[in-house]
């Protein structure tokens, strides 16, 4: 895989780009299977862990205007990121490895390489760049309702809403925001070069297409949270200003 | 989207889980017991070390997230409180829910849609052996058998994680503080609701997987495309699950040992 990476990079780099119209498709496809499911996910999400567990404990203090404080660090640092990149691992990085193990199986890979066409350039390298950029895009899709989610469970405990927004915009930071595109952008990558290779290494007929994409999925999550605690870990411990709250 | 297609599918999958769970009900699983404990085995072997992993590495998120927040309102000693509701109510049983899906979900489609497409199901049929109660119904019969008991060895992973993020990694809070707080803001009803919201993922999770793989079609490229739509449902679905489960149990009551 880390070969894959490697070459997938020099291999976009490179020129010549012949894979404009491929990496549109992919960008489109990814966008028309994602953008549901990840809606329903952000809003469920946003309005039950962060929204209700947080409002139940702030109600307790009277405080619950801070929701909207809890909310930069639990929508914009967390939940936002890995429920993004978790929706696009299972629903496009799924869709990936079964595209390309169908044609690893049906020898289509092979005919290309024939053929004189490089599978990494005109396959690979399109769908990296389009998940890279469809993930750190739908991360602020994700923080939108992750958000609405927030706002929801606060009209539930019947509250004003004018709170919720100035404790948000107070906490907010632009580091923060950055971070999470980043890191989103880093996950559509890990996703991409996952899903991409289990799909190219594909073999033993029925039966291997289903068990690439179980073993795509499966390595996947696991990347995505090891690097999403590497990640956090970093961001927290080298800027110590965003973990000062506002009031 | 196509809205009609959607409901066409989702009416089948209720269905076909009726049926799965009709074999279930008049006890006709049980003459293919062995198989039961066979795909016990299976389940125990093959993915319970996955789904710790997953769930230990959010424990260690959960604590490094719940120290900086504590910290940041000035309250370092608290940090058990985030440790354990992020753990017990909603993260674990989410990232249980994911993992399940990935792993378990999709392995089911692999294998049932394997069998389907060369005609093993079939086979089954011929040989006078159902094939829903034979492969679905056995399925779902072990993970009932075996799930609970993985999903708590996965919480005390969590648990165990973000006791050593939040104790000795950042270090604000000593050992005993933590636990006491830890232990005050959680008692057994929270775990049995958290283990009745994990338990109602992986059961739907392993139904779908079923529906997905026993009708999948289309040769080996059809496998795949069922394993990739089976996750697409399953996400949704752990998130729905964990949103209705969060409001039915904790929506009115914050059973926290403060306030009212």
């Amino acid at each position: 895989m880390v070969v894959l990476t490697g070459r997938t990079i020099v291999s976009a780099l490179s020129p010549p780009y012949p894979y404009g119209p491929e990496f549109v498709g992919q960008f489109m496809f990814a966008m028309r299977l994602c953008w549901f499911p990840l809606l329903v996910s952000t809003i469920a999400f946003g309005y039950e862990a962060p929204g209700l567990q947080g409002a139940n404990f702030l109600v307790l203090f009277g405080a619950l205007d801070r929701l909207g404080g809890f909310f930069v660090l639990a929508s914009i640092r967390e939940f936002a990121p890995f429920v993004d990149a978790i929706v696009l691992a299972g629903v496009a990085g799924t869709a990936i490895t079964a595209d390309l193990g169908a044609r690893r199986i049906r020898e289509e890979l092979d005919a290309l390489e024939v053929l004189g066409v490089d599978p990494i350039k005109n396959l690979v390298v399109p769908r990296f760049l389009a998940l890279m950029l469809v993930t750190g895009l739908f991360d602020i899709y994700a923080l939108l309702f992750g958000i609405f989610g927030g706002v929801l469970a606060t009209l539930v405990n019947h509250a004003p809403l004018g709170p919720f927004w100035a404790t948000f915009f107070n906490n907010a930071s632009t580091t923060d925001l950055w971070g999470s595109v980043i890191k989103t952008t880093l996950f559509g990558a890990i996703i991409a070069v996952v899903c991409c290779y289990k799909g190219m290494t594909a073999e033993g007929g029925a039966e291997g297409v289903g068990r690439a994409v179980n073993q795509a999925v499966v390595i996947a999550f696991l990347a995505i949270f090891a690097f999403n605690y590497v990640f956090t870990q970093v961001l927290l411990a080298t800027h110590p200003a965003l973990t000062t709250i506002v009031r | 989207m196509n809205v009609t297609g959607s409901l066409e599918t989702f009416g089948d999958i209720v269905v076909f889980v009726l049926s799965i769970l009709g074999r279930l009900a008049n006890l006709r699983v049980f003459r293919h017991f062995g198989e039961v404990l066979r795909q016990a085995g299976i389940l125990i072997l093959s993915s319970t070390l996955v789904i710790w992993g997953l769930v230990f590495i959010i424990g260690l998120q959960c604590g490094i997230e719940g120290a900086y927040f504590n910290r940041s309102v000035g309250a370092p000693a608290y940090a058990g409180v985030f440790a354990a509701w992020c753990d017990l109510r909603e993260l674990v049983p989410l990232c249980f829910g994911y993992m399940m899906a990935a792993k378990v979900g999709t392995g089911i489609v692999a294998e049932l849609g394997s069998m389907r497409i060369s005609d093993e199901i079939d086979a089954l049929e011929v040989m006078g052996i159902s094939g829903v109660t034979f492969l679905c119904a056995t399925r779902l019969l072990a993970a009932l058998i075996v799930l609970p008991f993985v999903y708590l060895c996965a919480i005390g992973a969590g648990f165990f994680a973000s006791y050593l993020a939040v104790v000795q990694q950042i270090g604000d809070v000593s050992s005993g503080g933590f636990f006491l707080i830890f232990w005050e803001f959680q008692n057994p009803p929270d775990l049995l609701y958290s283990l009745i919201k994990a338990m109602a993922m992986a059961i739907i999770i392993v139904l779908v997987g079923c529906y997905y793989g026993y009708n999948a079609s289309g040769g080996p490229v059809g496998v795949g495309t069922a394993t990739a739509k089976s996750m697409v449902f399953n996400i949704v679905a752990v998130h729905i699950v964990g949103m209705l489960g969060t409001q039915l149990f904790w929506g009115t009551n914050p059973r926290a040992p403060i306030g009212g």
